[in-house]
């Protein structure tokens, strides 16, 4: 299987009871924060990225919000950029993921073209792009996006950023929302007619059929952990995929999960617990339910379906106040020693056939050397207990960038090593 | 004769080349009358009850708020095609001169409707509509439609606390039905706000001018949602027309003072 690092860009110094006082979007305080500790944020999640592109991560893995105090990435094109510039200088091969730049949310697609481009070129063809629809929050409330013209938004715009790559001639595009005369981007991506697609979600039964239909691969992205809300997400798409007449090839599945290590299970807890407790009180959990459904963002028979199933499963509405203990029982974190990490994530993985896992190793106030200390014992102890599972059923990965074997030197025009 | 729930009939109106069938809700006797509904979508009224005694009241259902038909709203791409639809909606309907009444959202659509076609209607009456913005004077929309629910009545009732306010917002009192309800509100107001959304001007200033029938414009002094300021604003753009504020008053008008309002707007219907 393929394992990545996921990493959000939070700012590490929001004060102690932050979500008694305040949302962690839209209307955060930018008064609470100190410049210098956010520079210092922001480097500290470059250098954890590097940290684990060298320690052996198959890929890195960013993602976009805006107005928030979670995830300071309102272009992690930026923060991507700098990382396979990084990677390319030491001749590491590792994917870039942008999980992603929203498509719901942009009124410049085109842009995201170029630079989702730029990213392939630069790294020598080893993005992965992700095209999620976007929070609502972040669609219609940070861009002010109608709704309910979201989804509408994002079909058009992944249409033609996919053109707008491949296309080899100049063309038109008069579409709803976006009028060009004339389309001919530089640079395209080196990975043609696309690089891999990565499509995250929550889950609803439309996302999960457009994703098959499209042969792209979905990633889970939820803060449940695989055991609260995973069992019904997972099933749901296998089945949809035998439906659809697609394989049951394990990369056609990605989950992200939060993680931490250290050597003995006792220690993970001492050294991680209060900062995954804070993070996930005032980061996802102060996100107001509101937020995460404009009105018409949803529609009404999918609102109808939330509201009689909240409660039911899943910890969202209950992340601002919970306690570590809640956290680790439910699997939204883990954490432990190397062989608890590992035995728990191989047990989830090969029982709803994840073929790319995606690790969150950083969390909140979590200070630079401790996240530091987690990569580097999840990529020695645990990653090579991951790395061969699905191997012995032979599926071919076409969800990986191509340029995976090309030597890095090769692609940057230097000499063969 | 006094109109009641018995005696209004659903009527399907198709425009827009057939691609739309907009439910209507007619009632009364007499000259007609539309009624257009604020952003949660229309709810029969004791006011509309009202109104449909002196008249035969017209309340369509913005595209996309007619339960079962939640895709409508694709039909309806800008907040011109909307004003184009319900103007093929007047003709199909063979109404001649109707008088207006635009409650809010639906305010905001009766006024650029009666600019953008200055013969369509009779006289027109403005209920605290939207559709205009000064700096000085935010509307939070939305605040108040991304906020958490239960602060909805702040913006909405000087008393929030009244029987008649928490009448206006009751749920269905069978729990079962109640996903359903919300969800069904809850995509009304995503219908409504995409030709409001984040801020509700579309340049209705610049055209107010061009309304030339009799125009009532009827505000809560307490609007916590549209300032009252904007009383002024509508009706120094409209030329001839008449204000009237009403004291103890939020921006459902006719929920926190149903005498009242009542009093003002038969007044000027009959005038």
């Amino acid at each position: 299987m393929k394992v990545t690092l996921f990493e959000q860009v939070p700012y590490r110094y929001v004060p102690e009871g932050f979500e008694k006082r305040h949302n962690s979007v839209v209307t955060a305080p930018y008064q609470l924060v100190e410049p210098g500790r956010m520079t210092e944020s922001l480097f500290s999640a470059y250098s954890e990225l590097l940290h684990g592109a060298r320690a052996g991560f198959d890929g890195i893995c960013v993602t976009e919000h805006s107005q928030s105090s979670y995830d300071i990435s309102p272009n992690p094109t930026l923060l991507a950029y700098a990382v396979a510039c990084a990677a390319q200088a030491e001749s590491l091969d590792v994917a870039i993921t942008i999980l992603g730049r929203s498509l719901g949310k942009t009124r410049e697609p085109l842009k995201i073209a170029e630079e989702y481009a730029l990213l392939d070129c630069i790294s020598g063809g080893r993005l992965i792009a992700g095209f999620p629809v976007g929070l609502s929050y972040d669609a219609n409330l940070n861009a002010a996006l109608p709704a309910v013209e979201t989804r509408e938004r994002y079909r058009e715009h992944r249409e033609l950023i996919l053109k707008a790559w491949s296309e080899p001639r100049p063309f038109p595009w008069n579409g709803r929302f976006e009028k060009y005369g004339q389309v001919n981007i530089w640079p395209r991506p080196i990975q043609q007619p696309h690089p891999p697609i990565w499509i995250p979600g929550t889950g609803s039964p439309g996302t999960l059929r457009d994703i098959l239909h499209n042969d792209f691969s979905f990633v889970y992205l939820s803060w449940d952990g695989p055991k609260l809300t995973g069992r019904e997400v997972f099933d749901r798409y296998w089945e949809l995929a035998e439906e659809l007449g697609r394989d049951r090839n394990p990369y056609r599945l990605g989950f992200v999960q939060v993680v931490a290590v250290s050597e003995t299970d006792e220690r993970a807890e001492k050294e991680y617990g209060r900062h995954l407790q804070a993070h996930y009180r005032a980061g996802p959990g102060a996100i107001p339910l509101t937020a995460l459904a404009v009105p018409g963002y949803a529609e009404p028979a999918a609102v109808e379906g939330m509201l009689r199933s909240a409660g039911h499963g899943g910890m969202l509405t209950r992340l601002r106040t919970a306690t570590y203990k809640e956290l680790v029982d439910s699997q939204v974190a883990i954490v432990g020693s190397p062989a608890t990490v590992a035995d728990q994530i191989e047990a989830f993985v090969r029982e709803f056939r994840i073929g790319n896992l995606l690790v969150m190793l950083q969390n909140g106030s979590m200070p630079r050397d401790l996240t530091e200390k987690s990569i580097s014992l999840f990529a020695e102890e645990v990653l090579p207990r991951l790395r061969p599972i699905w191997d012995e059923d032979g599926w071919t990965n076409q969800w990986w960038p191509c340029a995976r074997g090309v030597p890095v030197t090769e692609a940057a025009g230097g000499e063969k090593a | 004769m006094t109109a009641n729930a018995a005696d209004v009939r659903d009527e399907t109106v198709e425009v827009w080349d057939s691609r739309l069938r907009l439910h209507v809700k007619v009632a009364g006797d007499g000259p007609p009358l539309l009624y257009f509904h604020p952003l949660p979508g229309l709810a029969w009224q004791p006011f509309l009850d009202q109104l449909a005694q002196r008249h035969t009241v017209y309340a369509p259902e913005h595209p996309g708020t007619s339960p079962g038909e939640p895709q409508a709203i694709r039909e309806v791409q800008t907040f011109t095609e909307l004003l184009l639809v319900y103007e093929e909606m007047i003709r199909t309907l063979g109404l001649e001169r109707p008088a207006a009444v635009g409650q809010s959202f639906g305010g905001m659509v009766a006024a650029d409707l009666a600019a953008t076609f200055p013969r369509l209607f009779s006289r027109l009456v403005l209920l605290s509509p939207i559709g205009l913005w000064r700096d000085d004077a935010p509307i939070p929309l939305m605040q108040m439609v991304a906020g958490p629910p239960e602060e909805v009545p702040s913006y909405l009732y000087a008393h929030p606390e009244s029987e008649a306010a928490q009448a206006a917002q009751a749920l269905p009192g069978d729990p079962e039905q109640i996903p359903k309800a919300i969800a069904q509100r809850t995509w009304n107001i995503g219908c409504t706000t995409k030709f409001a959304w984040p801020i509700a001007d579309h340049g209705l200033g610049r055209r107010l001018h061009r309304i030339q029938v009799p125009a009532f414009i009827v505000w809560g002094r307490e609007d916590a949602l549209v300032p009252v300021m904007y009383a002024k604003e509508f009706g120094s753009r409209i030329a001839g027309s008449q204000v009237e504020v009403i004291d103890d008053c939020g921006h459902a008008l006719q929920v926190d003072q149903p005498e009242r309002t009542w009093t003002a707007i038969s007044k000027f219907l009959a005038g």
